[in-house]
């Protein structure tokens, strides 16, 4: 293989114009299509009221992670996800923890209490050896059971990734039916306000990779814990 | 390809197919994969209420973005970079490995981690940087273990679908050193642990793209195994690959391709992780790599928006669905293809993309079924493409038979064939005469009422005749032509009746 010419700035303006033009020309020779309809309903089938908002939703929601290999239970109030917390730490026994720069996920740790390391803003290199991280989700999607983390509005890029135990505080405020009214939450913002990285996060990492036998916990956690705050029935 | 496969030495697909087929474990594994995959798309579908609908809705944004694809590529660039990334252009497979090694040794990187993506196998990536003396290390599973055994990927979604957990476990034993294990979650430990290092190593991760966003600048990156996040993280830097067609013009034409591309591909609603990248991070102290690069790959795909028949294969979202449900890919496996895409849509896009320089053989094989068609989320007429790559290469552009020895030759000899029937078959008594001399040769095949193996001349002339009869038996002419008997007035008392039972 011959050695690459170095590039420059000329070189790099020469290859955008270069394929804008290739695909110019091509379209232009082909003959005019007939103008494609669309259609901007919704993607979902139509969902009943009840479940738009609601008991019901977090419930369905608890459903799909339950049924994604993920564990979730829904608590009356910051005190009751305290206890979850604690049972989570008690059931992993961690020796190091990482938390997110959210208030709520660091005042439940705190409350929570453990004998564990708590790893905050930490460099990269120290979260490869955590192992639990806490942060909380700023969505979460009720179809599929899938867990909305806006990097822009919270440091939880690695919390979330990796230790092998990621515990995810959620408020039922925040928990939505459909990917495309998050999509469209999204969208809403000012482009300069987009998040840089928005990680959507369903169940434990997984492959089938071997065999199309599925394997859960990869190099992202096996073990997704979360915690959805304000959506008992009991109120 | 495997080392050693007729598909790796550069032989025939038939070679390559008849290879396939004598493998037991592959066979083995193909059946798993058409009957496990299939059952789990089915079950995500049900799920779906407006599937078609669905498809339909795919398939209109895809044809709105190709056909002002240009816009859309313009508006991807400008508002990825207004974000912070750079954007890098490249025609051809060439000039895009030149650019990722011109990021690397800019960045003086040289421990390299990749996500999965087709399109840096296409560009045969890894093969330039090793030319260079980077080493990239595959973090996705299945990628990694085909890169351990030196083969090719020989599935789109699953790459190492073609080898059983016992030969994974001698590969990692021979190279990794572990103790000798089959067992699935042993195996997976293992490469969490070896991958873990390479990632916290790693100075720059590539990645591909599963969608680009016009209106935000936005790539979109799906996976399960959280390889993906890490490879794009991690690093200091992160360089995408994207081909120029994975752009879509808004963000929330997301939402019918998430619904889409999990239930086609895995059977999955939505795979475990999602990234939306745009740009990179606002401050410096931020999680994320300092550097975001996006190129943006031509490499033949501008030229088939030329025909709207095969513009469409531009739509393909690479979900694997049409290798699961294809009757030949079933059989052969990806590997005998002899291509970096497998499967029906390998077919139409391998030869396309090369400009019929490569892969002609490979829209022969298939019998035009259509199941592909059916799967496809998109909707992409993988056999009317079929049919047009086949005419095309029959015809012999002269791109198309540079070179190629074997289509060439069956071209001649089957347009020799077509016109000698085309000649007997224009004249009435021709016709008949044909028929007479064909009852009468004939009888040297006929053992027993039925015509066995045609070998020897004949089956090396016809060889369509030699092929079928080599597995099947042929029912013989009558002995006399229903014309005959129709001019006669006599019909025999033993001509079965529509209906009847014998």
């Amino acid at each position: 293989m011959t050695r690459p010419a170095e590039r420059g700035p000329r070189a790099d303006d020469e290859a955008r114009r270069a394929v804008l033009e290739d695909v110019r020309r091509h379209l232009r020779a082909s003959p005019a299509a007939s103008a494609s309809s669309r259609k901007d309903e919704g993607v979902g089938a139509a969902e009943p009221e009840a479940l738009a908002s609601g008991p019901a939703l977090v419930e369905r929601f608890r459903e799909a992670v339950e049924g994604v290999a993920g564990h979730c239970v829904i608590v009356g109030d910051v005190a009751a996800a305290v206890r979850a917390v604690r049972e989570v730490l008690d059931r992993h026994r961690p020796g190091r923890i990482a938390v997110s720069d959210a208030p709520l996920a660091r005042r439940v740790l705190e409350a929570a209490g453990t004998d564990a390391e708590i790893v905050g803003e930490a460099d990269t290199a120290s979260l490869f050896h955590v192992d639990v991280g806490i942060t909380t989700a700023q969505w979460a999607i009720a179809e599929t059971g899938t867990l909305v983390l806006d990097g822009d509005a919270e440091r939880h890029r690695f919390a979330s990734l990796l230790p092998p135990v990621h515990v995810a505080l959620v408020s039922a405020a925040d928990v939505r039916l459909t990917i495309g009214s998050v999509l469209a939450e999204l969208a809403r913002r000012r482009p300069e306000d987009l998040s840089r990285c928005v990680t959507f996060i369903t169940g434990p990492s997984r492959t089938s990779d071997i065999e199309l036998t599925l394997a859960i916990g990869v190099h992202g956690p096996g073990a997704l814990h979360v915690i959805v705050i304000g959506g008992a029935r009991e109120g | 390809m495997s080392a050693g496969t007729p598909a790796a030495a550069g032989g025939s697909l038939r070679e390559a197919a008849v290879h396939a087929l004598g493998d037991a474990q592959l066979g083995a594994a193909l059946r798993t994969l058409a009957t496990v995959i299939g059952g789990r798309r089915r079950s995500a579908i049900e799920d779906v209420g407006n599937w078609e609908e669905l498809r339909e809705r795919a398939r209109a944004i895809k044809d709105e973005t190709l056909a002002h694809l240009d816009t859309y590529l313009e508006a991807f660039g400008a508002n990825a970079e207004r974000a912070g990334a750079r954007v890098h252009w490249a025609r051809d497979a060439h000039e895009a490995c030149a650019i990722v090694l011109d990021l690397l040794r800019a960045r003086g990187a040289a421990r390299v981690v990749k996500s999965k993506s087709m399109a840096t196998e296409e560009i045969h990536l890894n093969a330039a940087l090793e030319a260079e003396g980077i080493h990239p290390v595959e973090s996705d599973l299945g990628e990694w273990i085909v890169q351990l055994a030196g083969e090719a990927p020989s599935h789109i979604v699953v790459p190492a679908i073609h080898k059983s957990r016992g030969e994974i476990g001698a590969l990692f034993s021979a190279r990794l050193g572990i103790p000798l294990t089959d067992d699935v979650a042993d195996l997976t430990r293992t490469a969490r642990r070896v991958l873990r290092e390479q990632f916290a190593a790693a100075e720059a991760g590539i990645s591909g793209v599963n969608f680009g966003v016009a209106e935000t600048g936005t790539i979109l990156v799906l996976e399960n195994e959280g390889n993906a996040r890490l490879t794009t993280s991690v690093p200091r830097m992160h360089v995408a690959l994207m081909g120029i067609e994975k752009v879509v013009p808004r963000l929330a034409d997301l939402e019918v391709f998430l619904t889409l591309l999990p239930r086609s591909g895995t059977g999955q609603r939505l795979t475990a992780y999602q990234s939306l990248i745009t740009g990179t991070k606002r401050r410096a102290r931020d999680e994320g790599p300092e550097e975001v690069h996006v190129v943006l790959l031509d490499n033949g795909r501008s030229r088939l928006l030329r025909d709207p028949l095969t513009r469409q294969a531009l739509a393909c979202i690479r979900c694997g669905a049409c290798l699961n449900a294809c009757p030949v890919y079933r059989q052969i496996g990806g590997h005998a293809y002899g291509a970096v895409y497998p499967g029906p849509i390998g077919a139409v896009l391998t030869p396309q993309l090369s400009g019929l320089t490569t892969g002609v053989e490979l829209p022969f094989a298939s019998s035009l079924c259509a199941a592909c068609r059916d799967v496809c989320p998109v909707k992409i007429d993988i056999p009317a493409l079929l049919l047009r790559l086949r005419a095309e290469v029959v015809e012999g552009t002269p791109a198309g038979t540079a070179g190629q020895r074997g289509p060439a030759r069956a071209a001649r000899m089957e347009r020799l064939a077509f016109r000698a029937f085309a000649w007997v078959a224009r004249g009435r008594r021709r016709y008949e005469w044909a028929g007479r001399l064909a009852r009468v040769g004939q009888r040297a095949f006929v053992r027993g009422g039925r015509i066995g193996a045609v070998s020897g001349l004949l089956g090396r002339v016809v060889p369509p005749l030699g092929a079928w009869t080599a597995e099947r038996d042929l029912r013989p002419l009558a002995p006399r032509a229903f014309r005959d008997l129709w001019r006669e007035g006599t019909v025999p008392e033993d001509t079965p009746r529509a209906g009847a039972r014998r």
